[in-house]
């Protein structure tokens, strides 16, 4: 006791008081979150000797908690009240309230970071032990919910967030670290299992988000910096600098017929070329050109050389000398769609992606037999074909190349396999299927091979999708392909059909490697300036896999998309819609608490919930 | 009827060191990336499988895991962990077990402490018994190493040597032929006629001496110190079965003799110290993991190579009785290692290797004959009615 001179007297008068009603609280922390644990621990210690509170007890919290277990620890306790503290006393209020019995429940939701405001936490719980009838604020809340969104990333995921945020009327800023959006999906022939053409369910949303007046869409931009807290956050963005006025340039081309440089094209997986100005596809976001600077003429000079773009272009729209700035948004949620990047196919040597030149990733087929792509859509092999400007032979994709005779398409390449990435990418064998569709569809008279593992059709439609493919004509062999060889100029694929035992090596002319998917670069940066973690695989962490896939371990900080863990495009953009939902709940919430007169704003789940005293 | 499975097989396998075989998911990369997988035997994946379902008997009747030499390739390609290379090796120790018919090996391979047991009781009793030989039968006194009032004198020894070799060759012989029984008159047995035994005999002393399969794994240097391991010890092997008394005579050197017996004393301590410092050091996949046996055998074999050198110089040192006592010392490690190793443990694969490759040649050619009999066959039978239309 923190009184040396109280007498017995004294403690003879509480002690009916605490006999009478016995408290036990239990305080929830997440399980591994070791600064939570210990502070936890520190109120229980708190709670027993100050308070004299019968149980104090901290609990590690998984998703599941043993109900049974704690219904007859409780009975046991004989307690008349139960005090629950934890970050979301709200998701183990129903499993409390069963277990409880007849004894009554008070809920206490302790801030994001109980180490920091530990005082506070100890305040707030013995508030709730005993029995204070007046509403807590628990946390400095901004007084004001910024409206307004960042979005990271602007694929099909942080499109759809960006959309459902802007159409309910609040401002969505959408950050896109390349010239456009669209991302991935943008690059697609045709999405799996409908075989509906991607761009056709893409592009109307795209450019829906270029019309809306609540998005300000923010191309070859980058985070810097992510300062404050849900409400409040500020944000600095790098912007790379366009060189071009986007609302005057008209994509009409002229600049880049002049230009006299010639680079691979990132959105054509480098199988097809751009000029040093470029517009990434005709369909982009925004619609306009932009230069690279790291190979223009005129910018690599320093302004001695070329600038024929300047000169050809009629709208004046060009700006050479443009720089790049740093910008400051204010938003209230940030929503992170960062997306993936593919497995590099050449670390596995034994496919001989890069040095057989018919050995293609899947998203260098995407781009062959899409039809806005190099070929028009017509799969070929590479020719060997004179480069005018380099003097070099190069392999290229000739619209009237050579056909293949046989196309070979290899499952899990880089995935499930603990030497690259142990974890199934899962969207590989439903494109896998896809591409054999493709080929059977376009070239009638060409053998197809897929070499699977297990066959992952988990998808509504994606088994009937399978069966169907399988009708085609396509052969499945089960087994991973081992290797690819190149005899006599004919590509030779190898592997044992696990179905026979039999080690079979086939003649064909290309072969599809099914890169799995990774995070996207730079991934673990932003997660270190967004303060929110990762997973062992890179992923982003989602704060509870079943029942907060959307959330992370920060408020106001939503995933959305592949950036959390592959999937295919309708789960992408389920969760999109979802995050954005979470970004309006916030929202939405703070506006209606504002309406209220004289009550702060602070959410009801922020309070201590002493219903039955009042 | 259905195959019988054992469904502790796997855990079984754990004793002769599969550890990782319940990993495999059968891609087939481990079958396609070998190179002495070769149809019709594709292997390790389907041994991989039989493992996981327990189908002994397949199992037994394989000869795949003898024709793999484990360099590595598949373990480090396997996408699991599974350690595909690591299991043959494993399922190797089974199968020296499953051919032997005392049941000894069993007893060896399943605990190292078995093997330790029984390693030092069998070199005590080969102490006692050569001293009491010594001192009752032999020359009886300590201090003479050479000639025929020697402590050990070379014809008894050689007496001993000649039996011993006699039983341990016996013992292996049946073992061999067991081998022979399991595999060719196992699973999937086919009628072999004799013409192809006798045509492919040339195999045996062909893969004996050069092991040329060794060699065709991607990496070269385990196939070339093997291959001087080998004939290290086929030297010494015949230099004391057949000119024993030539090396015990002294002290003048017998040079014809003696430069052989340099050589392999040379070939075998430095084979061996690469394979305990390999071991150790775990560098190469090969030797990443190491069973009781792999010690325990090459531990004997560094002592009794250590100790025939020390007894040699010895005995040339002009310290007779020094050098006797480290003969009987030597022959304490000589002992338990043949007889222990030979027709029982590890090496039991001098036989069973070239057997091996000899029998999947000769199964492969019989294979070749049955596919070519029910061609002629069913061409004969689609044939049968052009003579019955003559009319034509």
């Amino acid at each position: 006791m923190s009184e040396p001179t109280m007498t017995g007297t004294e403690k003879n008068d509480k002690q009916p008081e605490n006999a009478r009603r016995r408290v036990g609280v239990y305080l929830l922390h997440a399980a591994g979150n070791q600064a939570s644990a210990e502070s936890c621990r520190s109120i229980a210690e708190y709670l027993t000797k100050e308070l004299g509170v019968a149980v104090a007890r901290t609990l590690a919290v998984s998703s599941l908690l043993d109900q049974a277990e704690l219904a007859r620890e409780l009975q046991t306790a004989k307690l008349d009240t139960v005090v629950l503290a934890s970050e979301h006393p709200g998701l183990y209020k129903a499993a409390f309230a069963r277990a409880v019995g007849k004894a009554e429940l008070r809920l206490v939701a302790l801030g994001e970071r109980v180490d920091a405001e530990l005082e506070q936490a100890k305040a707030m719980v013995a508030a709730a032990v005993q029995g204070v009838p007046f509403r807590v604020p628990l946390e400095s809340q901004p007084t004001s919910f910024n409206p307004a969104t960042l979005v990271i990333g602007g694929g099909v995921a942080g499109i759809q967030a960006a959309l459902e945020i802007a159409e309910s009327g609040n401002k969505v800023y959408l950050l896109e670290r390349t010239g456009t959006i669209g991302g991935r999906m943008a690059m697609f022939d045709k999405t799996f299992p409908t075989l509906d053409c991607a761009a056709c369910i893409l592009t109307p949303k795209m450019v829906a988000v270029g019309q809306s007046p609540n998005i300000e869409l923010m191309v070859l931009s980058e985070v810097q910096e992510v300062t404050g807290s849900a409400g409040a956050f500020k944000v600095k963005v790098l912007k790379h600098a366009t060189r071009i006025d986007a609302s005057a340039c008209v994509a009409c081309g002229d600049c880049a017929r002049f230009c006299p440089v010639s680079v691979a094209s990132e959105f054509d997986m480098g199988i097809a070329s751009r000029k040093g100005i470029f517009i990434p596809f005709p369909q982009a976001v925004p619609n306009a050109y932009m230069i690279d600077p790291a190979y223009c003429t005129w910018v690599q000079s320093g302004g001695k050389k070329c600038g024929a773009c300047a000169k050809k272009c009629s709208k004046g729209a060009v700006h050479l000398d443009a720089q790049d700035e740093t910008v400051e948004i204010e938003v209230g949620n940030i929503i992170v769609s960062t997306g993936y990047d593919m497995l590099d196919a050449g670390r596995i040597e034994r496919y001989g992606y890069g040095k057989h030149p018919n050995v293609l990733t899947s998203l260098e087929f995407e781009r062959l037999s899409n039809a806005s792509g190099p070929t028009g859509g017509k799969i070929v092999l590479k020719t060997l074909q004179m480069n005018k400007r380099t003097k070099k032979e190069e392999w290229v994709f000739e619209p009237d190349g050579p056909k293949p005779k046989a196309v070979a398409i290899v499952h899990c390449v880089g995935s499930r396999d603990q030497n690259y990435n142990a974890y199934c990418s899962r969207v590989c064998c439903m494109y896998s299927l896809k591409f054999a569709h493709l080929v059977r569809e376009k070239l009638p008279d060409a053998k197809c091979y897929e070499y699977y593992i297990d066959m992952r059709a988990f998808g509504k439609g994606y088994e009937e999708f399978h069966e169907r493919i399988r009708g085609e004509g396509v052969s499945l062999v089960r087994g991973r392909s081992a290797q690819v060889e190149e005899r006599d100029s004919q590509l030779y694929i190898k592997g044992e059909d696990v179905n026979s035992g039999h080690l079979i090596e086939l003649p064909v002319d290309m072969v599809l490697l099914s890169v799995g998917l990774q995070p996207s670069h730079g991934a673990a940066e932003l997660s270190e300036k967004l303060g929110i973690r990762l997973d062992g695989d890179g992923w982003f962490q989602e704060s509870d896999y079943n029942g907060e896939p959307n959330s992370t371990g920060r408020k106001g900080i939503y995933l959305a998309g592949v950036c959390q863990g592959p999937k295919d495009i309708p789960d992408t953009v389920a969760q999109a819609s979802a995050a954005a939902a979470h970004a309006l709940r916030s929202i939405v919430g703070a506006t209606h608490k504002q309406d209220e007169a004289g009550v702060p704003p602070v959410s009801a789940e922020k309070t201590a919930s002493l219903s039955a005293q009042s | 009827m259905a195959v019988r499975a054992n469904p502790n097989l796997i855990d079984e396998l754990e004793h002769y060191g599969a550890h990782d075989a319940s990993k495999c998911y059968q891609c087939g990369n481990c079958s396609a990336v070998c190179t002495h997988s070769v149809e019709p035997y594709v292997f390790p994946r389907k041994s991989m499988h039989y493992l996981q379902m327990g189908l002994e008997r397949p199992l037994r009747s394989s000869l795949d895991p003898w024709l793999c030499y484990y360099c590595g390739e598949c373990s480090e390609q396997c996408p699991r962990g599974a350690e595909p290379g690591e299991t043959m090796m494993g399922l190797r120790r089974w199968l020296i077990a499953q051919y032997d018919f005392t049941g000894i090996s069993r007893f060896l391979y399943r605990s190292g402490v078995n093997a330790l047991l029984a390693v030092l009781l069998l070199a005590l009793l080969t102490g006692l018994g050569f001293l009491a030989f010594g001192f009752l039968a032999g020359g009886g006194s300590l201090a003479v190493y050479d000639g025929a009032a020697a402590f050990l004198p070379a014809h008894y020894v050689h007496i001993f040597d000649w039996t011993m070799g006699i039983t341990l060759a016996l013992l292996l012989g049946i073992n061999s032929v067991r081998m022979w029984h399991f595999t060719m008159h196992g699973e999937h047995e086919i009628p072999v006629p004799l013409s192809v035994y006798l045509r492919r005999v040339m195999l045996l002393p062909v893969h004996f001496f050069t092991q040329k399969k060794f060699k065709e794994c991607k990496n070269q240097r385990p196939w070339a110190l093997h291959l001087m391991l080998m004939l290290s010890y086929t030297t010494m092997l015949i230099l004391i079965m057949f000119f024993l008394k030539f090396m015990q005579a002294g002290p003048q050197m017998n040079w014809y003799a003696h430069t052989f017996g340099y050589l392999a004393s040379i070939g075998l301590v430095t084979t061996v110290t690469l394979a305990v410092s390999g071991r150790l050091k775990k560098d190469e996949t090969y030797h990443r993991y190491s069973h009781e046996s792999d010690w325990i055998f090459l531990a004997l074999l560094l002592y009794v190579s250590i100790t025939g050198i020390l007894q040699h110089i010895l005995h040339r040192a002009g310290l007779p009785m020094a050098a006797n006592l480290t003969y009987v010392a030597h022959l304490m490690g000589v002992v338990p290692m043949l007889v222990l190793e030979v027709p029982f443990g590890k090496w039991s694969h001098l036989a069973y290797r070239p057997l091996a490759i000899y029998l999947a040649r000769v199964r492969k050619d019989a294979l070749a004959i049955q596919t070519r009999t029910i061609k002629t066959q069913s061409a004969t039978t689609l044939g049968a009615p052009a003579p019955a239309s003559p009319a034509v």
